[in-house]
């Protein structure tokens, strides 16, 4: 694993690089940016909650015309994020959230949130998520804002999903749209 | 080592008084607290929103054990924390009940590297204000001292806006505006109908919209619309120390830098009455060393700078240097903030926006200006926007699956927001002292720092909540929601007063050319030097007292009067 300060050098080298060319910054590939990947890691959640998560995100956010969380990444970025941003507690919260609605599947519909058919496991969580929402309750409020944070500022939902340029370079104040046009994603 | 001018701090007032001094030919010494920052290669705006750490949130732990007061502030990520102080290691105290909000940063370039770059004229009304009412000391000067010293700073550093004729906030010399959004110009319309004694203005903003050669000569270009401003941006389209002052400062010759170097104290000489120089405690080594100047000027922040001053005691001076009128700490002001109102703005469902605007509207005041309000002294101005909403609006809505996913991919409606910046009363108990015995890992003495609200403070944050509901209601805006809450002392950023103008130096630190009444080559023109507020963002206010002071020490220095 590279360390956050080499990622920064090593970034710093290439855009003094690009400057003194005279160069601009835009069209570069973002790998050449990005943070190093980790090679190995442990979890956060056991194998049982991982799955709970990675089932209701991509349940959130489906694989349609354009990938889903799943497939952009979601549940192993929200993994990440509980090692290394969460709280002890907020860590807690969430491994308690997916027993809880692993449990609850299983009471609705007698076998654990897997093992459901899929239009039952749509079902049940759509259930779960107007409950959940409608009290406005802290925790599941908190991962479906995680889900849809990374889901739609991943590369995938916010370049196939949604639009996303990094360098616009004009403000056009006032487009217009057809019924199909995309939102940006920020 | 011995200089003509020492500028304590790099950030937006102390790159100006270096550029105007080194440019007249002094050479010049700006000492930094912080650390060395490279325009380009310290900024993070080449990332993609999944290239940050952690999608930019900072690990919770670390945020609140050392970040508790910057974790506040709404530019503080992954992308930009190195660009914060860490509470932790920088303490002050507050007392019991008032907590104080106090956002900064460390660094070469200080906040000019984070600001929102808001930019705007005070006018003579707030120059006459404190006359006017009897709060504070009658400025020494009046918006046509000023007005020269603003066009000057306008010109060089890139003002976007529009001309508008307004008494209340002067025309300058701006670069072409950013356009509204045809919701805004709506709201604007439906606005000044119903309101025919108030305006709304596309926000004035240090943005290159257009680089003119002055510009380019110092690597900057026009503005790209990226939005990514407070990560530091590496085409210099907006103004800071380290895009434009630092720079150009640099290329005179006469510029040295030292960083990581914490002034201390400022030194007084007793046998010519003057300040010979200041010391410093290096910020790695804890040593200390000092510097000599003909001329110092304080550009550390007002909190920092009255800091200073207390901390600078003599046998002359026993409350601190230039500090015989005991106003030195005091009228400590901040903008009030965090009030304000948001609704959905129905309608225009064919229009979109592309690029991302790094600016929005600006309502100047109205109140005491063209309505006048019983009850109510000074002012309160907005700034806003109307754009659409995109998928956020989804984060605290129910709904999973693919209708779901397929309604958040549709721009959402268009959403309108007003915030209001309040002008705060200058009053002698908001003030900044010395702790009697807390220091920090330096060896300085900590501040305490002491501010509370008064009467028309508090009229004022309930009215401009009112005001702005009431505005988005009439204007046809649903499910508007309000914010009365005033978010805290502090949180405007805006601190200033602590070392005020004035014209009896009795009373007042400064006079009319940001000069110490009490020690004549000592010049202050950061925030401190502010005799009332306004309700403008106040930094293009510093830039030109900077410009201005410097241009008059150099004077003063040339005719041997200092
Ligand atoms: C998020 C944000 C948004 C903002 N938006 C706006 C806006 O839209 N419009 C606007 O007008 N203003 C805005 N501001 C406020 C603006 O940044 C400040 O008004 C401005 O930077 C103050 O200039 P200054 O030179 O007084 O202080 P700073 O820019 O803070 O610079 C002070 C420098 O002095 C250094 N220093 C401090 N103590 C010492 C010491 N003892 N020895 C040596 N050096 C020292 C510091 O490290 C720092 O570099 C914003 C600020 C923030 C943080
Ligand atoms: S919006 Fe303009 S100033 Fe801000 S980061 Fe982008 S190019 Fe730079």
């Amino acid at each position: 694993m590279q360390s956050t300060e080499l990622a920064i050098d090593r970034r710093a080298l290439l855009r003094s690089a690009i400057l003194l060319v005279g160069g601009s910054m835009a069209g570069l590939p973002g790998e050449a940016f990005a943070q190093g990947k980790k090679l190995t890691k442990a979890r956060f959640f056991t194998p049982a909650q991982y799955s709970v998560l990675d089932e209701t995100a991509e349940i959130i956010i489906p694989k349609t015309d354009t990938p889903g969380a799943r497939a952009a990444g979601v549940p192993s970025i929200i993994d990440d994020l509980m090692a290394n941003w969460a709280s002890a507690e907020r860590g807690a919260n969430f491994r308690a959230l997916m027993d809880d609605i692993d449990r609850r599947a299983l009471a609705a519909g007698g076998a654990s949130l897997r093992a459901l058919p899929p239009a039952r496991r749509l079902e049940f969580v759509r259930a779960y998520d107007a409950e959940k929402i409608g009290a406005k309750d802290p925790v599941y409020s908190r991962l479906k804002e995680l889900v849809l944070t990374t889901y739609y500022l991943s590369e995938a939902g916010a370049t196939q999903e949604l639009r996303y340029e990094l360098v616009p370079g004009k403000w056009e104040a006032w487009t217009t749209i057809g019924p199909d046009a995309r939102a940006w994603a920020v | 080592m011995t200089f003509d001018a020492i500028v304590v701090g790099s950030g937006m007032s102390g790159g100006w008084a270096a550029k105007e001094l080194a440019e007249k030919g002094l050479k010049t010494l700006v000492i930094e607290r912080g650390g060395h920052l490279e325009h380009g290669a310290d900024y993070t705006d080449s990332l993609s929103p999944w290239e940050l750490e952690n999608y930019g949130l900072v690990k919770e732990a670390e945020a609140a054990e050392h970040y508790g007061i910057q974790s506040q502030c709404y530019a503080f990520s992954t992308a930009t924390k190195h660009l914060w102080v860490k509470d932790s290691e920088h303490p002050y105290t507050t007392p019991e009940g008032r907590p104080f909000m106090w956002i900064r940063g460390y660094h070469l370039g200080g906040r000019s590297i984070m600001w929102a770059r808001q930019s705007y004229r005070l006018s003579d009304m707030d120059f006459q204000s404190n006359a006017r009412d009897g709060h504070g000391s009658d400025w020494p000067v009046r918006y046509e001292d000023m007005a020269p010293w603003y066009d000057h700073v306008e010109q060089f550093a890139g003002i976007s806006g529009s001309r508008e004729g307004l008494p209340q906030l002067p025309d300058g010399q701006f670069l072409p505006p950013m356009d509204l959004t045809g919701a805004e110009k709506d709201f604007k319309q439906k606005l000044e109908a119903a309101y025919p004694t108030r305006r709304l203005i596309i926000g004035r903003c240090a943005h290159l919209t257009e680089a003119k050669p002055h510009h380019e000569e110092l690597g900057r270009i026009a503005c790209q619309y990226r939005s990514l401003c407070e990560r530091g941006c590496s085409y210099g389209s907006y103004f800071s120390s380290l895009s434009a002052t630092l720079p150009a400062a640099q290329r005179t010759g006469n510029l040295t830098i030292v960083t990581d170097s914490i002034v201390h104290s400022v030194i007084y000489d007793p046998k010519t009455g003057k300040a010979s120089g200041v010391r410093v405690i290096d910020a790695k080594t804890k040593q200390g060393r000092t510097y000599e100047g003909k001329v110092v000027f304080l550009c550390a922040s007002a909190i920092p700078t009255a800091q200073i001053m207390l901390n600078s005691k003599s046998e002359a001076f026993p409350n601190g240097i230039a500090n015989r009128s005991d106003a030195v700490g005091r009228y400590l002001m901040d903008h009030l903030s965090g009030m304000g109102a948001s609704g959905t703005y129905p309608g225009f469902e064919q229009n979109y926006h592309s690029g991302r605007r790094p600016n929005g509207f600006y309502i100047p005041r109205y109140r005491n200006v063209t309505e006048p309000t019983e009850g109510l002294l000074r002012g309160y101005g907005f700034q806003g926007g109307v754009m659409r909403d995109n998928w956020r609006r989804g984060l605290g809505q129910a709904g999973v699956g693919p209708e779901f996913k397929a309604s958040l991919r549709k721009p959402g409606p268009w959403r309108i927001h007003l915030s209001g910046f309040g002008e705060m009363l200058p009053r002698p108990d908001n003030r900044v002292t010395l702790h009697p015995t807390r220091t920090d890992k330096w060896g300085m003495p900590i501040v305490h720092i002491d501010v509370s609200l008064g009467d028309n403070e508090r009229r004022m944050v309930e009215q401009v909540g009112a005001d702005a509901k009431e505005m988005l209601e009439r204007a046809g805006a649903t499910g508007v929601s309000v914010r009365k809450h005033y978010g805290g002392a502090g949180l405007g950023i805006h601190e200033m007063g602590t070392a005020h103008m004035g014209k009896d130096p009795t009373k007042s630190v400064l006079n009319k050319y940001n000069q110490a009444h009490d020690v004549p080559n000592l010049f202050i023109t950061d925030g401190a030097c502010m005799a009332s507020g306004g309700c403008q963002n106040p930094s293009l206010s510093y830039m030109a007292m900077s410009a201005r002071g410097a241009h008059y020490a150099v004077q003063f220095l040339r005719e041997g009067v200092i």
